[in-house]
């Protein structure tokens, strides 16, 4: 047999299929990606905007705190602080007043002492220990801003502050010396900044200086926490981050001019959703399609092959023997003249079969008339001899008694060219024979019979019987106590008849090599129990058997199993 | 099957038309280099950076960026840029702190940095190795202007020439700072003070004043000034060419610059000149150095920085090894381009 391949069915559905599920899957994979490719898009720009908005706003601030600080710087530069202290004292009260985040002014000496500003509530020498003091110094070119609490004793809440220092140069008795202005900031306009921006439910600002320390956040809670340690090591850029509960759109930038980091931190979880949505009606409809697909590729695949199975089917049944299946397929076009053209064979094999069989019938007719015909001539023969001999002795009781034994045996052997007589018939049959072998033998030897009355009624085929006796008789000759027994019993549904005739018997071999002769297997010459074997099967098919034992020096029986019901063969009965 | 066969050639070669299109757009890609200016309205970096363009060739491609003077965009600029992938950045900072957050980035993604006109912090360009700075020291900007100036009023500081116009022995000068705050502006103004100083002179600062390199705003602020002290100025020193024209623009309205010995045309010899010097090289200030209004100033290199940041380019992507190198590198981090001093009678 051929490699078993996919089925007709199973090709139509699964070429469908991927044809249907590629392209499926194509388009909405390119929509998806160009959805969430525009939205995601959308939402960075956006974004983007809104986080450059607050970065201007706190630029511009960061701007005006600077502006103050170098006009403050260019004021001690310029005009003597020394020499004009009051006055200068008083542009730095001033400032405190009127700019509401400026909450202290100092200018130190290089040693820590206040010079000039608002009062100090600490040393001078843990001053110059300060940060704010030793970075500014280090680093003289730049402002430094950074985070603690206030120096300036006066505030009415200690609070932290903003830090904004510098070192600079102030003018000392007309001589420029090195100092260091120091401006605190409260960081009431920083957390104005961030509230004028709505960054979402759980969106803040994030301000982080340079050593990765939070100045500033306008959120609360582990939110905060979240988005600090992530962005810890960002510098720059945009990320689109999970930070429990909001999906959220996270721009780090720089500060200008204050070497920190400010982070925005935005909820798109609204964008997140919309495109898990969209997603999830894409994936939808994919499948809802691929489903549709699917259900009607499997229809069109079954009404293709159904009415193929169907002829399949019949097929088999028409291949199992029966031919009369009729075929009745409906479906596709091509499948009914399909269909037709097989019916067409059928009926045309069905009359070959059928002419075959009656030839075969007539065959065995004939074949079976030539085997019952065999044993005629030959018995009639030796008898009519027999005959003339007892007549030469004048023995007319039995020239008589054979005559009329003979005219019965041949009248049942006509029995009106029935093939199947009944078994009494039969019996009587053998009796004649007996009768008249037994006047030819001169009573040389003794038989008895045992038929159970039951069988009487059935009918058997016909001249089954007397061609076994004839070999017992034959077998048993020359024996002193030659005796041939009879035996007939109905054992359910088959007749049993045995005859037994005494003698030397004969070996398993020899009854092997006669079931052979029997059968065909061996060309022999014999031909009484061959003919009666033949003419068995023949008709009753295996149900029938001839079956030998002997015993040795003792007896051999022929064993006859002959089904009580007659075969319906066509022809039986026929006339002759 | 045959009909869904050929449906699936013809993708499959759509396909890969589409991949072997990419291939070919690939093969061979030249290093990308970006480069941000701070400004590209400022017509000197404008000009800076075509420099830089023409000597770049076809080594690498260079993508210019314009921060429109805001650090925002600039950071916006160069975190797209490093997300499409180059090789290499050219920055001029808007904010010189902002470095700080540059070269963290860059260095996260393992990509070069060239800085230039604007000087980020040393500790910032320490973060990281392949950190450079190409530029002029500003401290020789003021040397230079400084040395001008000496050499000017006789080069003896015990005595000064005729320039020392009330001979008491001191220079009354004003200075024009460019920017209060701006590095270059605070180290062009105290390193000339300081130079002058180291160099025995006695400068007097009758007024400093911030014109934020402006040549509209140092007209404007000069006025006052020459109202103020009038004849007690010796000296006009500007952080820049450009105030320095405006100072002069109001000198020349004030009638302070006068051909007085009447040799056809303004110059030192006149008495009553009174030298202004600047710093840059600007076209006008060359044609006013000639016509004798200014008296001199201390050119920037820039073609020689160009071709230093070219150069370096090259190194830093590989497509030159630092023997062939031709600048000094000091401390591994800064090609330093020397100022040039410009003034009549010197080349």
């Amino acid at each position: 047999m051929p490699k078993q391949t996919a089925s007709l069915g199973q090709k139509i559905l699964l070429s469908t299929i991927s044809v249907v599920g590629f392209v499926l899957a194509l388009a909405s994979g390119f929509y998806f990606f160009f959805f969430s490719q525009t939205t995601g898009n959308l939402i960075d720009r956006q974004s983007r905007e809104i986080t450059k908005q607050i970065i201007f706003n706190y630029e511009r601030y960061v701007d005006s705190v600077i502006e103050t600080a170098n006009y403050l710087q260019l004021l001690v530069t310029n005009r003597d602080v020394v020499i004009e202290l009051s006055d200068i004292q008083n542009i730095f009260e001033l400032n405190t007043e009127i700019k509401r985040d400026v909450v202290s002014i100092m200018l130190f000496d290089p040693q820590g002492r206040l010079v000039v500003g608002s009062p100090v509530n600490i040393s001078a020498t843990t001053t110059t220990l300060a940060p704010w003091f030793v970075r500014a110094r280090q680093e003289q070119e730049i402002f430094h801003f950074s985070v603690g609490p206030s120096i300036n004793p006066r505030l009415p809440r200690q609070e932290d502050v903003i830090y904004v220092s510098r070192w600079v140069q102030y003018r000392n008795r007309g001589v420029l010396t090195n100092g260091l202005l120091l401006i605190e900031l409260n960081t009431e306009v920083i957390i104005e900044l961030s509230e004028k921006t709505n960054l979402g439910d759980f969106g803040h600002i994030l301000i982080l200086d340079d050593t990765n320390s939070l100045v500033y956040s306008s959120g609360t809670g582990p939110i905060v926490e979240e988005s600090y340690a992530f962005i810890r090591n960002r510098f720059l850029g945009v990320y689109r981050h999970f930070l429990d509960p909001i999906d959220a759109y996270v721009n780090v930038n720089s500060l200008a001019q204050t070497r920190w980091r400010i982070v925005t931190v935005l909820n798109i979880t609204e964008v997140s959703q919309t495109q898990r949505r969209v997603f999830l009606v894409i994936g939808a409809i994919f499948l809802v399609s691929l489903g549709i697909t699917v259900a009607v590729a499997g229809l069109i695949s079954i009404r293709v092959t159904k009415p193929l199975s169907e002829l399949r089917r019949i097929m088999a049944s028409i291949e199992a023997g029966d031919l009369s299946t009729p075929i009745d397929v409906g479906g596709q076009k091509e499948i009914v003249q399909l269909a037709h053209s097989f019916e067409q064979m059928v009926s045309r094999v069905r009359e070959l079969m059928e002419r075959l069989v009656t030839e075969q019938t007539e065959k065995r007719k004939t074949a079976l008339r030539a085997l019952q015909n065999q044993i005629n001539p030959h018995f009639l023969y030796n008898t009519l001899d027999s005959i003339v001999w007892l007549a030469e002795h004048d023995r007319n009781d039995d020239v008589i008694s054979t005559v009329v034994a003979l005219a019965k045996f041949f009248r049942i052997s006509i029995s009106r060219g029935e093939t199947f007589i009944s078994v009494a018939d039969e019996i009587e049959h053998v009796r004649n024979y007996l009768t008249i072998q037994q006047i030819r033998y001169g009573d040389k030897f003794h038989y008895t019979m045992d038929i159970d009355p039951q069988l009487l009624e059935h009918r058997v085929m016909k001249l089954i019987l007397q061609p076994i006796v004839e070999n017992a008789i034959y077998h048993s000759m020359g024996d002193d106590q030659d005796r041939i027994s009879i035996e007939g019993v109905l054992q359910g549904d088959v007749m049993i008849f045995r005859i037994t005739n005494t003698g030397y018997g004969i070996t398993s071999e020899k009854i092997r090599e006669i079931r052979d002769m029997m059968m065909g297997l061996v060309e022999q010459s014999s031909v009484g129990l061959k003919n009666v074997y033949q003419r068995l099967t023949l008709y009753y098919g295996e149900k029938a058997d001839v079956d030998l034992s002997s015993i040795l020096d003792e007896s051999t029986t022929v064993t006859l199993t002959i089904p009580l019901e007659i075969p319906e063969i066509q022809g039986t009965g026929g006339h002759e | 099957m045959k009909s869904t066969n050929l449906a699936f050639f013809g993708l499959f070669g759509i396909l890969i038309g589409m991949l072997s299109g990419l291939i070919l757009s690939c093969a061979a890609p030249l290093p990308r280099v970006a480069l941000f200016a701070y400004n590209l309205e400022d017509p000197y970096i404008a000009s800076f950076v075509s420099q830089i363009s023409d000597q770049v060739g076809n080594s690498f491609t260079l993508e210019t960026y314009d921060a429109r003077n805001s650090q925002v965009l600039q950071n916006e600029d160069l975190e797209l840029a490093v997300k499409e992938g180059v090789d290499l950045l050219l920055v001029n900072p808007v904010d010189r702190l902002s470095a700080y957050g540059i070269i963290q980035h860059a260095r996260e993604r393992d990509i070069p940095l060239i800085f230039f006109n604007r000087e980020p912090l040393a500790t910032d360009l320490a973060l990281w190795d392949s950190t450079y700075y190409v530029g002029a020291q500003a401290i020789q900007s003021a040397v230079l202007q400084a040395e001008l100036v000496a050499s000017l009023f006789g080069g003896n500081p015990q005595s000064l020439n005729l320039f020392d116009r009330n001979a008491d022995n001191r220079i009354q000068a004003i200075l024009f700072k460019g920017e209060q705050g701006h590095q270059d502006a605070e180290i062009r103004t105290t390193g000339f003070v300081e130079t002058m100083t180291t160099m025995g002179f006695d400068l007097e600062v009758l007024a400093l004043e911030v014109a934020n390199w402006d040549r509209a705003e140092a007209y404007d602020t000069s006025g006052p000034l020459f109202a103020n002290f009038g004849s007690q100025i010796e000296l006009v020193v500007s952080n820049n060419d450009n105030m320095a024209l405006g100072v002069i623009s109001r000198m020349r309205q004030i009638s302070l610059f006068e051909d007085t010995n009447q040799n056809g045309r303004v110059d030192q010899d006149d008495s009553g000149w009174i030298p202004v010097i600047g710093i840059d090289g600007l076209d006008e200030a060359v044609i006013q150095i000639e016509e004798g209004y200014l008296y001199g100033t201390v050119v920037n290199d820039s073609n020689r920085m160009a071709t230093a940041i070219a150069e370096l380019s090259r190194v830093l992507l590989g497509q030159r090894s630092w023997e062939d190198f031709p600048f000094p590198l000091t401390n591994e981090k800064y090609i330093w381009i020397d100022y040039l001093p410009f003034s009549r009678g010197l080349p």
